[in-house]
């Protein structure tokens, strides 16, 4: 086993709102190791974008962590003091967002950009200039030297991204956050983009948190996989054994429905039927009932916890008991 | 009749709830109040002269105390009042009910009548408001008609614009093209459904309007280039006040205060009608 | 982006050509001898006949204006009535005060406003933030002229800190003097300015490459004051352009009050004795004015914003 990089323990997030707190996280537990790839998977509103904010602390104003400890490096992030917190942003801990069209800032220049996210290096301009070039060479920009000066508008949707992966990388960050880095993007890019990624992690030697609802690019990348459902980890363990013999009912019709997993190109694509429940109003028992098509007595009135059920495969489901048990 | 009286006083309603509508409410209410009933409230004849008693302080008898003519201050700015409305309003409503049909005809017409009439506009806007009353006045001589049309030029194209935009955003909607699919008329099209949608947006915008066409008046008439002399404006007020200024500082406050407090009124009116009649222009400014 | 500026360009031209004309034929339009009127009491016949035949008015009207651009196209506005000046030049000597005291106005109005807006977009909300609103709205209100006034009574009259009337001379002197006008012109603008600047800040600072800047732990000054505030001070830029109309009518307000040289000052002495070539030398240099400062504001716009260069 390798050295624990991040872990987050018994997390838990709400949303003040006029209707009352919103339980955006509950209970999340989970750990990265160093250098390795992690996935997490979950249709939207799963809390995977609170959970990204909340480990960078970038989080809106009506934010409150209300239990547990995100520990990176063993040191809990959220009693760090600000100016701690952002010596780690972008240094030990790096970030690619989702839409690549928004994420640079419009009347800068890219070159400029890169050189301002340096801000902690003592070397001299034409030095930050030199590895912002390197970079933006190594994922894949031809004529490097020259773009520095462009603008973001002056590149398309998958150039963007790779300029975002360039400038995540450039400081040989511990972590890469990746919030659904190919989402924007088509297939082939999608493909080109995580060729790239893989490429770049096995030089760069850094974690990476792969967050997306595709499946089949989680298959592809990932080491290890979480499953989120409305605000709490249903499944997790290694790819392999997830993918083959998901032990939760969610997980199950998330493969049946990831779009690389029909053979046969389905003119509709399937979709779980019903709708993730209210988190500020969340029904008793589990939270995946609803739309459960295995649910039985027990699912009404209590909470499944997230149960190891062999080599390091957790799930929270009432089933893998009722099979124990049977 | 009924269902629209009901809207108004939901207006109204809405605007006193907010507390810098409330007091736009009221300021421009006291004007309104003070230029309908002037000639009852003056309590001297705002154009007598009185030798004697010029340029006094305020007292109990003259409470802004009097001009170099021994005119009451405060009578002359009651009934400045009365002159600064009446140049305003039908300003205004002359302004907005030309930008109006203009606007209209530019957004719902042919393409290069539109084009024509956005010239147009752009011409009158690029003379500098002041430089082309100033041009004018040489032009025709001063008088309250020649305020009044002044005023009203420059500020058609304002109206002309916004008409113009909500024609072509309405043109497109699918209401209007279903109607158009029906077979109605232009001017039915233009009368029934389109008009109603835009009025609202020009009535915000004629609220904003009339501070700017007191200060106009009021600017001319300081230049000497507004109304006639004897007329009390408070521009007028301004101008003797600034030729006296070494001696009495009492026609500037006199002539100064009202046109502030004017402009401060219907401003904060005008912003209260905007947020309550359309929320979503709060967001665009 | 030349193609851009080119259109711009010859757009304002269109519009200047349109105005100028208009007002041309305005002139001609008055009822009434013109000869008679501008010379008025003074006329003689051998002054009357002189000055017809220097306006070309015993020309047919088409002919004139054929005259008219002519000469303007050489930079000739006619000549000066009564003292047989060239226009232009007796213009031009007066445009740079009328300039000088536009640009205190703006630099003075716009860096005060942009400050408080980012102040106020930053600290949402607050005390500041209040008060900073409730002043704008006041300050919107209030017209030049009354303002001018009013500071001229206080500050220029009664505690005599700046001078009353005057343009000065040398540096300070002249600085000394700008102090009043360019605050009666300002003042209305710092509250929309700061508005303006507030509001499009609360929309730019909510935009993704904010969170972004703030992901790779640039400080937070910076991501406003740089990453942020280029964008938001995109619109001021706009508004300055499309409002030099109104600037120059303050100015023509503010010039008269503290008698202060400039075309505002010009024009009106000139309509007092009916002096027709400078009048409309004065309206059609500050027509221009406006027209090139509106162009000039797009093009400053599309330096600042790399985007705005693709459009068309």
């Amino acid at each position: 086993m390798t050295e624990t990089l991040l872990e987050i323990d018994n997390l838990n997030v709400d949303y003040e709102t006029a209707r009352g707190d919103l339980k955006a996280l509950r209970d999340i537990s989970f750990d990265v190791g160093r250098g390795e790839i992690v996935g997490i998977v979950g249709e939207s509103g799963c809390g995977k974008s609170t959970l990204i904010s909340s480990i960078l602390r970038l989080t809106a104003p009506n934010t409150r962590f209300r239990q547990g400890e995100i520990r990176f490096k063993g040191e809990d992030l959220l009693r760090l003091p600000e100016r701690k917190m952002r010596d780690l942003r972008g240094a030990d801990i790096s970030i690619v967002f989702q839409d690549p069209m928004q994420t640079h800032n419009p009347v800068l220049s890219i070159g400029r950009q890169m050189v301002d996210i340096q801000h902690r290096s003592r070397a001299s301009k034409a030095e930050k200039r030199e590895l912002a070039s390197q970079m933006l060479g190594a994922v894949g920009i031809p004529d490097p030297e020259a773009r520095l000066d462009q603008f973001p508008h002056e590149f398309s949707g998958g150039m963007r991204q790779r300029i975002a992966i360039a400038m995540a990388l450039m400081s040989e960050p511990d972590l890469l956050i990746a919030d659904e880095p190919t989402t924007a993007l088509d297939a082939t890019l999608e493909v080109q983009i995580i060729e790239r990624l893989k490429e770049l992690q096995q030089k760069f030697h850094c974690a990476i948190l792969f967050i997306s609802h595709h499946l089949g690019v989680i298959a592809e990348l990932c080491d290890r996989v979480v499953v989120m459902y409305a605000g709490a980890v249903v499944e997790s363990g290694d790819v392999r054994e997830i993918f083959h013999n998901p032990k939760h009912p969610y997980t199950r019709r998330l493969i049946e429905c990831d779009p690389g997993h029909i053979k046969e190109r389905a003119r509709v694509l399937p979709t779980i039927p019903g709708e993730v429940p209210d988190l500020a109003e969340l029904p008793d028992g589990c939270v995946f009932r609803e739309r459960c098509n295995q649910a039985v007595h027990r699912c009404a009135s209590e909470v499944p916890p997230l149960e190891l059920l062999k080599g390091g495969h957790y799930a929270a489901c009432w089933l893998n008991r009722v099979e124990v048990e049977v | 009749m009924e269902k629209s009286r009901s809207e108004f006083s939901q207006i109204i309603r809405g605007i006193a709830r907010d507390p810098l509508g409330l007091m736009g409410l009221i300021i421009v209410g006291t004007i309104v109040v003070c230029a309908v009933l002037a000639v009852w409230i003056v309590p001297y004849d705002p154009i007598a002269l009185n030798i004697k008693d010029r340029l006094q302080g305020p007292s109990t008898a003259h409470l802004l105390g009097t001009d170099q003519l021994g005119r009451d201050t405060f009578s002359r700015v009651i009934m400045g009042g009365q002159v600064a409305l009446k140049v305003a309003l039908p300003a205004v409503f002359g302004a907005m009910a030309i930008g109006l049909t203009l606007g209209m005809i530019a957004g719902y017409g042919p393409r290069w009548l539109d084009n024509l009439l956005m010239l147009l506009f752009d011409t009158i806007r690029s003379f500098p408001t002041v430089m082309f009353a100033l041009a004018v006045v040489a032009l025709v001589g001063p008088s309250l008609q020649t305020v009044v049309f002044v005023v009203m030029a420059t500020s058609i194209p304002t109206y002309g614009r916004v008409a113009r935009t909500q024609t072509l955003t309405l043109r497109n909607s699918e209401f209007i093209l279903a109607e158009r699919s029906m077979g109605a008329s232009v001017a039915r099209i233009l009368g029934v459904h389109m008009l109603p949608n835009i009025v609202g947006v020009l009535a915000v915008l004629a609220a904003m309007d009339i501070p700017t066409v007191i200060a106009l008046e009021a600017g001319l008439s300081f230049l000497g280039l507004g109304v006639k002399p004897p007329t009390p404006s408070w521009g007028a007020l301004l101008k003797d006040g600034y030729a006296l200024i070494r001696q009495t500082p009492w026609l500037v406050v006199g002539g100064g205060l009202p046109i502030i407090l004017a402009t401060l009124g219907f401003t904060f009116l005008g912003e209260s009608l905007r947020d309550v009649v359309d929320p979503k222009l709060r967001k665009q400014r | 982006m030349i193609y851009f500026a080119l259109r711009r360009f010859a757009l304002a031209l269109l519009i200047l050509f349109v105005a100028v004309t208009a007002m041309f034929l305005m002139i001609r339009a008055v009822p009434g001898d013109p000869v008679q009127i501008m010379l008025g009491p003074r006329a003689t016949p051998e002054l009357q006949a002189k000055l017809t035949a220097e306006l070309a008015l015993n020309q047919p009207i088409w002919k004139q204006l054929a005259i008219f651009y002519g000469n303007l196209l050489t930079g000739d506005l006619g000549i000066d009535v009564f003292s047989g000046r060239s226009v232009t030049e007796i213009v031009f000597q007066q445009l740079p005060f009328t300039l000088e005291l536009i640009l205190a106005s703006i630099l003075w109005s716009a860096s005060l406003g942009i400050a408080l807006g980012a102040y106020a977009a930053a600290h949402p909300n607050t005390l500041i933030d209040r008060i900073a609103a409730a002043l704008s709205v006041s300050f919107v209100a209030a017209p030049a002229f009354v303002v001018a006034l009013l500071s001229l009574l206080v500050f220029a009259v009664h505690l005599q800190w700046f001078p009353a009337i005057g343009a000065g001379e040398g540096f300070w002197g002249r600085l000394n003097h700008l102090v009043l006008p360019a605050f009666a012109i300002g003042l209305s603008w710092v509250g929309y300015i700061a508005r303006l600047v507030r509001a499009s800040m609360l929309e730019v600072m909510g935009e993704n490459h904010i969170r972004t800047a703030r992901a790779f732990g640039l400080s937070e000054r910076r991501v406003v004051m740089v990453y942020a505030l280029r964008i938001a001070i995109l619109p001021v830029v706009t508004v300055i352009g499309v409002g030099m109309g109104f600037l120059l009518s303050s100015a023509v307000f503010a010039e008269i009050v503290f008698a202060r040289p400039g075309l505002g000052k010009l024009v009106i002495d000139s309509i007092t004795t009916r002096n027709y070539p400078i009048v409309m030398g004065s309206v059609l240099i500050s027509t221009g004015l406006f027209v090139v400062s509106t162009a000039l504001a797009d093009l400053v716009n599309a330096w600042l914003d790399p985007r705005a260069r693709v459009q068309n």
